[in-house]
């Protein structure tokens, strides 16, 4: 209506004004954008009818009409892939106007199929992002392989079969994990615990080093991991893609197989399925004996997507049952010193694909919703819902058939609502906020028959944030975010008596305290944290070939239940943990830099951190502790301040049109402050070399990839000594758990071959050879390092259809 | 309009989390720890009728010692109980004999020299014992440590030491030893 109004009264005016039309010298200009993704429209043609005014826009999108009179035009905006718009337009002094075009419905989907799917989250912080099928490639063992291939990430592992993800020297709470817009949340905080998604039900992830993802979150100072579906095609369509692998090592394999339907009215369908089944995995020279796994995983995706709006509604199912070296498995620290002692692992049998314990169960289901709006001025409204459920069970080698009960039982239930504004634009300026809301509940199954690790809690936790940027031109961008978060926990945890007096918990939080059972105190600490975060930087492209991004980080973790209550015995390390109820949050502070240069055949990138955290949470021994089963280390939670830098770098040199070469490297150095000592587990200089070689006329190419460990030199003393019979005499023995291993080399080839199929279907085989020289190595991040070798080689075929 | 809509979305989004908010959990049920052994008890007869009864505690400071009389035999019976909940003591040394093949005891000694063999009427997996009754016999005088086992799954029952025997540790405790003459 009011638009009507006003569209009358520029009319009546406009004779008005053609009738004093003297001064001739008025322009206007402005941007033309993308209605979908707000990229510059280059050469679209801006017309003024009735006249021969008329301007085409340049690389930048922006156009130029001078010497216009005051008056009332009408603006036509054509471009040969968009619809043309007509506007009607006053002009009594130079104006700037920026205009949106809308692609035709056949190109939109080519354009949101491109390249430019991977939409950057944050433009002053440098990310990596990927495709997952140009990732699946490295094996079944996708995120493990992929992570190797970024300088800066790393990989956590336990054994095979259970790895997680590492940024910038910090892995666990400190780094996140989201798919399809919401954080994942499962027993994240444990070095053994493998994030529980199967990354084949997404279509790209992206890496984001430190927290600058602030509408995820402001308590991941390591970095995040993004994992998402693209946008689906418009049209009427069926299509899928299925792969199957096979490997020697674990003589096992993977089967994956998704298909998706889509129509022209942007409904869409699709539904994914992954199986995984593993034997014993092999060092060079023995078997891994009790390494197998076995997953099962699939998802369902129902969803409507329009370029105005469009929803989704996602459940997924994943599975997994691991099992754990078992050699690994011991009583206390002797077995830890026999074990440290012995060069192979204690116990080595025949070939099989029994799991036994001790084991790992897990078992993740997610249900989620999500809603977009686009407006005609590019604002964007999203709103969704998540539920996850997240069990996880440990078997422990046991007495009296108890084996099958498991000695952790663990359901952690999570409700999770989000609601986003985004793209709300004022000339240069572009703003989003939004918020976030979750409750969640954590139940420690009492039937285990063993102390709970980690007690019964409910956690909940509201964030807003305010994000912004300022894009002055095309080549400089100014970019902030602020975050706060407030984080509540409500638990309910037996204490033994003598651990509630003895750290003067008794008397420092007495309000906690509910019943006494005797031996034991049942407990509530109700906990309150207030998190603010924040991210400023920019990004500024010099020239067309170079471009510096330049981001301040801060950040705020509330610690997390582990740190808090962690409370018993931890098999694998024979360390018994104890949490701490006066931990307080950790603020992180971070500088990070890129530098991006691509000219002709070379690309790199150099990527320097600085961080200094307080309140640094880590655990550490602090003492013996004589048990029945005889003496344990006593690991503590504990807080410190810590100084960690770092660098990055990768480059990419075409040599000629058939070579092409790839080379990181990464280093991270990180000290405790407080007690001027190295940090533990912090990846050592690490670096690939990456050749490939495509044949000019060949379906077929070859990458080698080196992989170089370097020994991490710098780590904490966290030995014991421990009284041994030796031949009738007591002798002490130092207990080597700190020493790394020394550093490795490992060598890899892929060999893909592209088969000759009909139109709609494309076919692949590829084969893979790991550790191509049968090396025996020890990676200092992997915390079965203490019982075994790595593994050997690896022979891998890889069977890829799409169609 | 279309802003005043997205206010009132969001103030939906806010009410759904006060609403989430407002949830209590029940008071978890106190754990009766299963496995656990909590008392090793040693009862070391001599051959001429007199007995003394040692009580490893976990939860207590444990300083007796075991006394021996030099080239004497003994009679020793060990026995483990779960003692948690003081109403219902759990005998665990029944679910030890139950699963007999995957369980040994073992006895090591520092500055003494005792010699542990099987006594007649102790629990047999073929020809090995099991040691919850075993023969002690002290050949020198002295006072040092025993160091008392009950290993699971051994990869090696035959051994002559902890380290080549394998499998782990569920008890593992130190006992001073004095042998007299």
């Amino acid at each position: 209506m009011f638009r009507f109004f006003f569209q009358i009264n520029c009319l009546f005016l406009s004779c008005l004004n053609l009738i004093n039309a003297q001064s001739c010298f008025l322009s206007i200009d402005g941007k033309i954008s993308d209605l979908h993704d707000g990229s510059q429209i280059i050469g679209a043609l801006v017309k003024i009818e009735g006249t021969n005014f008329f301007s085409q826009t340049d690389f930048n999108g922006k156009y130029k009409i001078n010497g216009l009179c005051p008056g009332n035009y009408e603006l036509t905006i054509q471009h040969p892939l968009c619809e043309t718009i007509k506007k009607k337009i006053k002009i009594e002094t130079s104006l700037t106007s920026n205009f949106n075009l809308e692609h035709h419905i056949n190109e939109l989907e080519e354009i949101i199929l491109s390249e430019k799917k991977i939409f950057k989250l944050r433009k002053s912080v440098q990310e990596v992002s990927f495709d997952i099928s140009q990732i699946n490639k490295y094996g079944s063992n996708t995120m493990v392989e992929a992570l190797n291939y970024i300088s800066g990430a790393s990989v956590l592992k336990t054994g095979n079969g259970i790895a997680k993800p590492v940024i910038h020297g910090m892995y666990g709470s400190r780094v996140g994990i989201v798919t399809d817009n919401f954080r994942q949340y499962d027993q994240e905080w444990g070095p053994d615990h493998a994030p529980n998604i199967d990354f084949n039900s997404f279509e790209t992830i992206q890496l984001i080093k430190g927290a600058a993802a602030l509408k995820y979150g402001g308590d991941t100072p390591g970095g995040l991991i993004i994992l998402s579906s693209s946008r689906k095609k418009q049209k009427d369509s069926l299509f899928g893609n299925s792969s199957l692998i096979l490997e020697s090592n674990g003589k096992g394999g993977k089967i994956s197989s998704r298909l998706e339907k889509t129509y022209s009215n942007g409904f869409n369908i699709n539904g994914q399925l992954t199986v995984k089944r593993f034997g014993d995995f092999h060092a060079p020279n023995y078997i891994l004996s009790n390494t197998g796994l076995e997953e099962a995983d699939f998802s369902i995706k129902l969803g409507k997507d329009k370029i105005t709006h469009g929803w989704n509604l996602n459940y997924s199912n994943y599975n997994i049952e691991t099992a754990i070296l078992k050699s690994a498995h011991i009583g206390n620290i002797e077995d830890l010193f026999f074990a440290l002692n012995s060069n192979e692992p204690r116990l080595i049998e025949s070939f099989t694909y029994f799991i036994n314990a001790p084991k790992q169960k897990g078992k993740h289901q997610k249900i989620l919703f999500n809603y977009f709006k686009l407006f005609k001025n590019q604002t964007k409204l999203e709103f969704g819902y998540n539920f996850q459920a997240n069990r996880r069970k440990e078997f422990d080698i046991r007495r009296g058939g108890r084996t099958e009960i498991p000695a952790i039982d663990l359901l952690l239930k999570t409700h999770n609502i989000a609601g986003s504004l985004s793209g709300i634009n004022l000339n240069e300026w572009n703003f989003e906020f939004g918020i976030n809301s979750l409750i969640q509940d954590n139940f420690s199954n009492p039937n285990t028959g063993i102390k709970r690790l980690i007690p019964d809690y409910l956690k909940y936790e509201t964030g807003l944030y305010f994000l912004g940027n300022f894009q002055m031109n095309n080549s400089f961008l100014w970019e902030y975010g602020l975050r706060i978060d407030h984080i509540h926990i409500d638990a309910k945890k037996f204490y033994d008596l003598s651990v509630w007096e003895e750290k003067n918990y008794a008397t420092q939080y007495s309000s906690f305290e509910m019943q006494n059972y005797g031996n034991q105190i049942l407990t509530n600490p109700r906990l309150n944290y207030l998190n603010f975060s924040a991210q400023t930087g920019i990004s500024s492209k010099i020239n067309d070939h170079f471009k510096i991004n330049a981001s301040y980080i801060l950040s705020q973790r509330a610690p997390n239940a582990s740190e808090l209550f962690s409370d018993g015995l931890h098999h694998s390390i024979a360390a018994i943990e104890y949490g701490s109820l006066s931990l307080q949050k950790e603020i992180s502070h971070k500088l990070l830099f890129s530098f991006l240069k691509e000219e002709g055949n070379l690309i790199w990138s150099f990527e320097p951190f600085v961080s200094k955290s307080f309140n640094y949470i880590y655990i550490e021994p602090t003492g013996l502790k004589q048990t029945i089963r005889g003496a344990f280390p006593v690991w503590e939670y504990n807080a410190t301040d810590v100084f960690l830098v770092g660098t990055d770098f990768s480059s990419s040199y075409n040599i000629n049109s058939q070579l092409k070469f790839d080379f990181g490297i990464s280093y991270t150095y990180a000290q405790d402050l407080l007690k001027n000592n190295p940090l533990i587990l912090i990846p050592p200089l690490n670096t690939f070399q990456k050749l490939k070689f495509i044949p000019k006329r060949g379906k077929w190419d070859i990458e080698i990839v080196n992989h170089l460990n370097a020994t991490q030199n710098r780590y904490p003393d966290s030995n014991f000594q421990f009284d041994l019979i030796q031949e009738g005499q007591i002798v002490s023995q130092p207990i080597d758990i700190s020493t790394p291993p020394p550093g490795f080399q490992r060598l890899d080839i892929y060999l893909s071959i592209n088969l000759k199929t009909n139109k709609n279907t494309k076919s692949q085989i590829r084969m893979i050879v790991q550790n191509l020289t049968n090396t025996e190595f020890r990676d200092y991040l992997n915390r079965m390092r203490f019982y075994s070798a790595d593994l050997g080689r690896n022979l891998q075929i890889q069977l890829n259809f799409k169609y | 309009m279309k802003n005043i809509q997205i206010l009132f979305k969001i103030k939906f989004i806010v009410l759904a989390m006060i609403l989430i908010h407002s949830c209590s959990k029940d008071d978890p049920a106190e754990i009766n720890q299963q496995e656990y052994i909590s008392n090793v008890i040693m009862e070391i007869q001599s051959s001429d009728g007199s007995s003394q009864t040692i009580d490893w505690d976990v939860s207590e400071q444990n300083t007796e010692s075991i006394n021996l009389i030099a080239n004497n035999d003994y009679t020793v019976e060990i026995s483990f109980l779960n003692s948690s909940d003081p109403n219902d003591i759990e005998n665990v040394t029944l679910e030890v004999i139950e699963e007999a093949d995957e369980h040994q005891v073992f006895y090591d000694f520092a500055d003494v020299s005792v010699n542990v063999s099987s006594a007649s009427d102790d629990i047999k997996v073929g020809s090995r014992g099991v040691l919850i009754k075993s023969i002690w016999n002290a050949s020198s005088t002295g006072s040092g440590i025993s160091r008392v086992y009950l290993i699971h799954q051994p990869t090696n029952f035959d051994a002559t030491t902890r380290e080549a025997m394998g499998g782990f540790n569920d008890v593992a405790i130190d006992i001073p030893i004095v042998v007299t003459d």
